[in-house]
């Protein structure tokens, strides 16, 4: 009973909204003004002239996924097994990071790898450049290092927290039987985790390919679907248009996060 | 061994220089935010308070940050006390499910919130629609910390209070709330750290008007003084200091 206004809650202003803009995504438009319809003409239009977006879109995606989920597993698995006593501090440094300012965060990457910014100005100061280097931001380097900066508390939580339902006598074990410290991190500690695994990828490559913010700051504007999928609400007033832009964006990455995990199940579970 | 220890400092390093540097800038003398240092001062947050735009975008960070914790602990609470007594694979399957918000990029489901508030509801954009944004996201977080407390509550002291003839409420007020009342605070103050933090959700849904985030969006897009650092260090102490009570008070850890 007590889950229902929760519940009521979920249903009105995140299941229901989301399958009116799924509706609006057949929908058509005549000058400015949104016409019901039932055309697949959106897609098309998504797939022929956002095509190459996409693809690149699902690429920072994945690659940042990767990053920071890789990361995220072994910094779990320090605070877990290594970090002893310092485990809690550690987890608490984590959930800060957490919590705080995600547009402070992209804007702190800018001053640190813009033109005029930290690393620039160290390196001048060195000597070792003569002038500012334009390579460290607007591209897709800088999108990846801001957007792992800001996903990697969310992706360490569910990984720790599968971490911690893992026995330590399962690992020593392990080690008793022979094996050493990475075949027991490897054969005993990856797959238990797995369900954590799973869900901090699929968060971090979800957040990514939808971010806007990231890209359109450090990313020098137009390379992700993001950046596109928000124009045609605040400029293009084309809202079937970003609608189906958004949907075809969360279909095809949710097809490649259980392609993935299927290929990972097959290679890590017994 | 040795090799943990430097990965752990650099993980460490990663998460707090960027931050540090945002803080550190905002007290720096030059307008340019890049080393050298050159100097202590205030005068950046002068100008920010001096800032017309600044005292109503606080004051609706404010108000909506409160009415979202306030709101989020009374839904959440309730949702968690029935969630424990679900079997743990109905109840994994239901948190899976409200916890869904949480993996959705924002910015599809401000969108989505958007066209639903303007096209199917036709409701005028303001704070009460940002409010009701911000529930949807947070909602999740709030359920998933009182539920981990309530985990581990010893359910006998209630069964006990029933056994002695307390009603069913009085039991919940004078026994299970005051237990659970220091992870109903740090819940709360969770909530209002990610709220006051929220700026996609809040973008797209707040119509006209400010909160410290948009501020910050509109500051990085106009000036680039280290005002916007003076900012920022003001938005990371709110949501960072309300993290850090919450933390202390709920012992939350994940």
């Amino acid at each position: 009973m007590g889950v229902l206004p929760a519940l009521a809650l979920w249903v009105a202003l995140f299941a229901l909204p989301l399958c009116f803009f799924f509706i609006v995504s057949f929908w058509s438009v005549r000058g400015l003004a949104m016409r019901p319809d039932l055309t697949l003409q959106n897609y098309w239009a998504t797939l022929r002239d956002y095509g190459d977006v996409l693809v690149s879109t699902l690429l920072i995606g994945l690659i940042t996924a990767f990053v920071t989920t890789a990361i995220a597993w072994f910094f779990a698995f320090a605070i877990r097994f290594r970090a002893g006593r310092f485990g809690n501090a550690l987890l608490f440094i984590t959930l800060i990071a957490l919590f705080g300012g995600y547009l402070v965060k992209i804007y702190a990457w800018k001053s640190i790898l813009g033109r005029d910014g930290i690393i620039n100005a160290a390196l001048l100061a060195l000597g070792l450049i003569d002038e500012p280097l334009t390579v460290f931001i607007y591209n897709a380097n800088s999108v990846v290092i801001t957007l792992t900066y800001f996903l990697l508390p969310f992706a360490v939580l569910p990984i720790y927290g599968s971490m911690r339902a893992i026995p330590e006598d399962f690992v020593e074990a392990a080690r008793d039987l022979g094996a050493g410290s990475i075949r027991a991190a490897a054969d005993i500690v990856l797959p238990l985790s797995e369900k954590g695994l799973s869900v901090a990828f699929l968060m971090a490559f979800l957040v990514s390919v939808g971010d806007y913010v990231t890209p359109r700051y450090v990313g020098g504007g137009a390379s992700m679907m993001g950046h596109f999928i928000e124009t045609q609400f605040s400029f293009g007033f084309n809202w079937p248009m970003g609608s189906a832009m958004s949907f075809t964006l969360m279909a095809v990455s949710l097809v490649i996060y259980l392609l993935l995990r299927a290929l990972f199940r097959r290679l890590v579970l017994p | 061994m040795q090799g943990w220890r430097l990965f752990i400092f650099l993980v460490i390093t990663f998460l707090v220089t960027p931050l540090i540097l945002v803080i550190l800038f905002s007290f720096n003398s030059s307008a340019l935010t890049s080393l050298p240092l050159t100097g202590f001062t205030f005068d950046w947050y002068r100008r920010l308070f001096a800032n017309e735009s600044f005292w109503p975008a606080l004051t609706n960070s404010l108000i909506i940050g409160f009415t979202v914790a306030v709101l989020s602990v009374a839904v959440g609470t309730l949702a968690a006390l029935a969630l424990v007594r679900f079997k743990p694979k109905g109840a994994d399957r239901l948190m899976a499910l409200l916890s869904a918000p949480m993996m959705m990029p924002a910015l599809i489901i401000g969108i989505a919130l958007l066209v639903f508030f303007k096209r199917l509801l036709d409701v005028p954009l303001g704070l009460p629609t940002v409010i009701l944004g911000h529930l949807v996201i947070i909602q999740p977080f709030v359920i998933a910390i009182l539920h981990a407390r309530l985990a581990t509550f010893d359910w006998s002291l209630v069964e006990s209070a029933r056994d002695l003839g307390a009603s069913p409420l009085r039991a919940f007020a004078t026994i299970t709330l005051p237990i659970i009342q220091p992870t109903i605070v740090g819940a709360a103050l969770i909530a209002l750290s990610i709220s006051l933090d929220d700026f996609v959700i809040t973008f797209l849904t707040i119509g006209a008007g400010n909160t410290l985030p948009t501020m910050v969006w509109g500051l990085v897009r106009t000036s680039l003084d280290p005002t916007i650092n003076a900012l920022a260090t003001l938005l990371l102490v709110l949501s960072i200091g309300s993290t850090i009570v919450a933390l202390s008070v709920s012992r939350y850890r994940g």
